[in-house]
């Protein structure tokens, strides 16, 4: 009797228990089960809305480009016009890459003129304006041809004497590896900042100074784009190697006048570099450029040569790494050593001194020194020298008289780097130039480039 | 002048002997590793940057031009880490099998899903790169997708050794497969960790490990970090701190140090690829030490 009267209290209490469970659950199944009902409506009513406003739109659209509205119909619809809509850009998907580069500088001379004794210089060789001016502005625009060519193009816009001119730097094709050349080889042709030198392939806005080196300046009139062909060919040796050559019109410094006809000068060169360790490398080379002119015009087109150029030059770059990083320290060794040869004859008309018969040599060098101490800033030193030739008596006085006096300069220059696309720079330049001629200059630049901007050699 | 001319003929001629390698140029050292690991000694391989040098930064030097020339197969991160340099070298010196779009040519980001593709593309917003974060090895899947693609081309750039490549990528896939089991569950309780990077060089990293990224010490790609940037981050550090900081053996220290001495928060360096310490000399042992340091700090941290 005990034992049962226990198994029902037993019975009753587990089923008070378990039976509010089961209890419980069955109203939530079927508050769940109204909640799905609920959420199943509305979202039918909301894809229902959606589906009509779908076939409003669809049915406006044939609408428009069906009938162009006439009479008084919403002025919204009466202006899509089928002209409008016709409006087909085709190929901007082959649109060429676009770069602007600006650049402005503010200069401080202390001494009038700037003219480099013993030397006859084009224009763009002289020292800039001074204040504040407007560099050259460049546009670029480089794409590829199609598999075996690829084209740029950049134009200069500057201020000569006070006018806008539009300088071609730079418009030449290319062959790429598609063309079938030996891996290695590339072929270019049009005006192009030939291989010359360290300095020369380089844009200007890429130097790590405000202005080129006095080498530059009087033997390539600050860099040397004639109107001609390239090869060149990186040799399949372990390491670097390369050589090359090209044949030019012969009108651009140290070149001028030319008539068309043949060659007017040619160009070769070797180069040969490779690491030291991982932190370290380097690069050497060797150049000549040599041509003919009948009539080049230097010193404001106040001197005249005409004759043979023979132009030799060499030089050398080492980057280093102090930490293995070159994002955060390195340091930059560059020097270029330039020796030329003329022969023909030269008038200074200012000076009146008629037509000199002119056979002499002339060099010059520069060695410079950048380190970046941290990644945003850089400092750099570098002397620039020249030896003039020694002037027959006939040219005593005129331009190319330099008294003796070996033209030089000292450079010193501090520049910050926010990205690869802008940096400024301040630039001390001592220069001088000519006999009793010193000339403390400040420099302040800004270089800054837009849209897309290739990689840079080395 | 006519010597000259002969003898540069000469050497263009000069018949390149069929050497038994092929000539491996990989941008960075993990993909190195991964040539390695599937070329075995059938492939030479040479790699432009080590572990202490920024990939970003690179000059196209002489010895990568010349290394390019010889190049059978190059592999790369690629959406735009490497367009600095990368570009000089194929145009001076790549042969044509090694250009863009060919199958000389395998660049990993193409391969994988990308992470942080930007919606819009301005400069002002730091170095972005508009194809999305290049920075795409360490996430061992992304490492298996590549190496997949690796085989094809290893395979159709030397036929002839193609059953090689098979099985050593079937080796090393079976033993990849499972060391990336074992590394998610040893990173399991790294689920939801907080870290803060210099650079988003860890998206993947974070991302696999389902890590969140609670900020950089640089307020934009590209751009060292600045002082008004890192005091932000340390009043929000205050409040709610990250496990680490996190940065890669190239990257300054001076940024990580102030903002770990200011929180209290460890600033570790993370070996990124491999060659920059002993623990990580191959794929395997960089993760291994990378999951180790994480999963050290974390414990450390509480």
């Amino acid at each position: 009797m005990k034992t049962l009267s226990y198994g029902v209290a037993l019975a009753t209490l587990l089923s008070t228990t378990v039976i509010p469970a089961y209890a419980a659950s069955d109203a939530d199944v079927a508050a769940l089960r109204k909640e799905i009902q609920a959420m199943r409506q509305a979202y039918e009513s909301r894809i229902t809305d959606l589906e009509k406003k779908l076939s409003e739109v669809e049915r406006t659209q044939t609408n428009a480009a069906l009938a162009p509205a006439a009479g008084p119909a919403p002025a919204r619809q009466s202006s899509v016009t089928p002209a409008t809509t016709s409006r087909d850009i085709r190929d901007n998907s082959f649109n060429p890459s676009i770069g602007v580069i600006l650049n402005g500088q503010y200069r401080s001379f202390s001494e009038d003129e700037g003219d480099i004794a013993g030397f006859a210089v084009g224009h763009e060789g002289e020292r800039g304006k001074e204040g504040l001016s407007v560099e050259h502005t460049e546009l670029n625009f480089s794409a590829n041809v199609d598999d075996k060519f690829y084209g740029s193009a950049t134009a200069a816009i500057a201020e000569h004497d006070g006018e806008t001119e539009i300088e071609l730097e730079e418009a030449f094709v290319q062959t790429l590896p598609g063309m079938g050349l030996p891996t290695g080889a590339t072929l270019k042709a049009g005006r192009a900042l030939w291989t010359l030198g360290y300095l020369n392939e380089h844009h200007a806005h890429a130097d790590d100074f405000a202005d080129r080196p006095l080498p530059y300046r009087v033997f390539l009139d600050n860099a040397f784009n004639d109107d001609g062909v390239e090869f060149t060919y990186v040799l399949p040796t372990n390491f670097y190697s390369e050589v090359g050559g090209g044949i030019f019109r012969g009108d651009d410094y140290p070149f001028g006048s030319a008539s068309g006809d043949g060659i007017g000068a040619w160009s070769g060169f070797a180069r040969v570099g490779g690491d030291i360790g991982d932190n370290q490398n380097w690069r050497v080379g060797g150049y000549v450029l040599s041509g003919d002119t009948s009539g080049r015009l230097s010193n404001e087109d106040v001197v005249n040569f005409t004759g043979d150029t023979h132009l030799y030059a060499a030089d050398v770059r080492y980057t280093w790494a102090p930490t293995g990083n070159p994002r955060e320290q390195e340091v930059l060794l560059q020097g270029e050593y330039f020796w030329r040869d003329e022969d023909g004859t030269y008038e200074d008309t200012d000076a009146a001194t008629g037509v000199v018969p002119f056979n002499d040599e002339s060099d010059g060098w520069y060695a410079q020194a950048v380190y970046k101490f941290l990644p945003q800033w850089r400092v750099g030193a570098r002397y620039s020298q020249l030896s003039s030739p020694s002037v027959p008596a006939s040219l005593a006085g005129s331009a190319l008289d330099s008294s003796g006096h070996d033209p030089k300069t000292y450079t010193l220059m501090g520049d910050w780097t926010n990205s690869e696309f802008s940096r400024v720079r301040l630039q001390y330049n001592r220069e001088e130039l000519a006999q009793g001629h010193k000339d403390n200059q400040f420099l302040l630049q800004y270089i800054m480039s837009i849209g897309a901007h290739g990689a840079h050699k080395y | 002048m006519r010597n000259f001319v002969f003898l540069l003929f000469a050497l263009i001629a000069f018949p390149v002997t069929a050497l038994a390698e092929v000539n491996v140029f990989a941008c960075e050292p993990e993909w190195g590793a991964l040539a390695k690991e599937v070329g075995g000694e059938k492939v030479m391989v040479k790699i432009a940057t080590t572990a202490q040098q920024d990939p970003h930064h690179i000059r196209a030097k002489p010895s990568l031009l010349a290394a390019m020339r010889k190049a059978d197969l190059v592999i790369c991160s690629g959406a735009g880490l490497e367009v600095g340099w990368l570009p000089v070298l194929l145009q001076k010196s790549g042969s044509p099998q090694v250009q863009t779009g060919q199958p000389g040519n395998l660049m990993a980001a193409d391969y994988i899903t990308r992470l942080e593709v930007p919606v819009t593309v301005d400069r002002s917003e730091g170095d972005i790169h508009p194809e999305g974060n290049p920075h795409v090895h360490l996430n061992p899947h992304n490492v298996a997708l590549v190496a997949a693609e690796l085989v094809k081309r290893l395979a159709s750039v030397d036929g002839a050794n193609s059953t090689v490549y098979q099985s050593r990528y079937a080796d090393f896939s079976k033993r990849w497969d499972a060391a990336t089991k074992r590394w998610e569950k040893d990173a399991a309780r790294l689920r939801g960790a907080r870290f803060i990077a210099h650079h988003k060089s860890f998206t993947y990293l974070l991302n696999w490990l389902g890590m969140v990224e609670a900020g950089t010490l640089e307020a934009k790609p590209g751009i060292p970090p600045t002082t008004s940037h890192l005091e932000a981050l340390l009043e929000q550090q205050r409040k709610n701190p990250a496990r680490a900081i996190l940065r890669t053996p190239y990257e300054s220290k001076d940024a990580s140090q102030w903002l770990s001495e200011k929180t209290g928060v460890p600033a570790i360096v993370l070996p990124y690829t491999i060659g920059d310490d002993n623990q990580s000399s191959n794929l395997f042992t960089l993760f291994d030490r990378t999951i180790v340091l994480l999963t050290e700090t974390s414990r450390g941290a509480h």
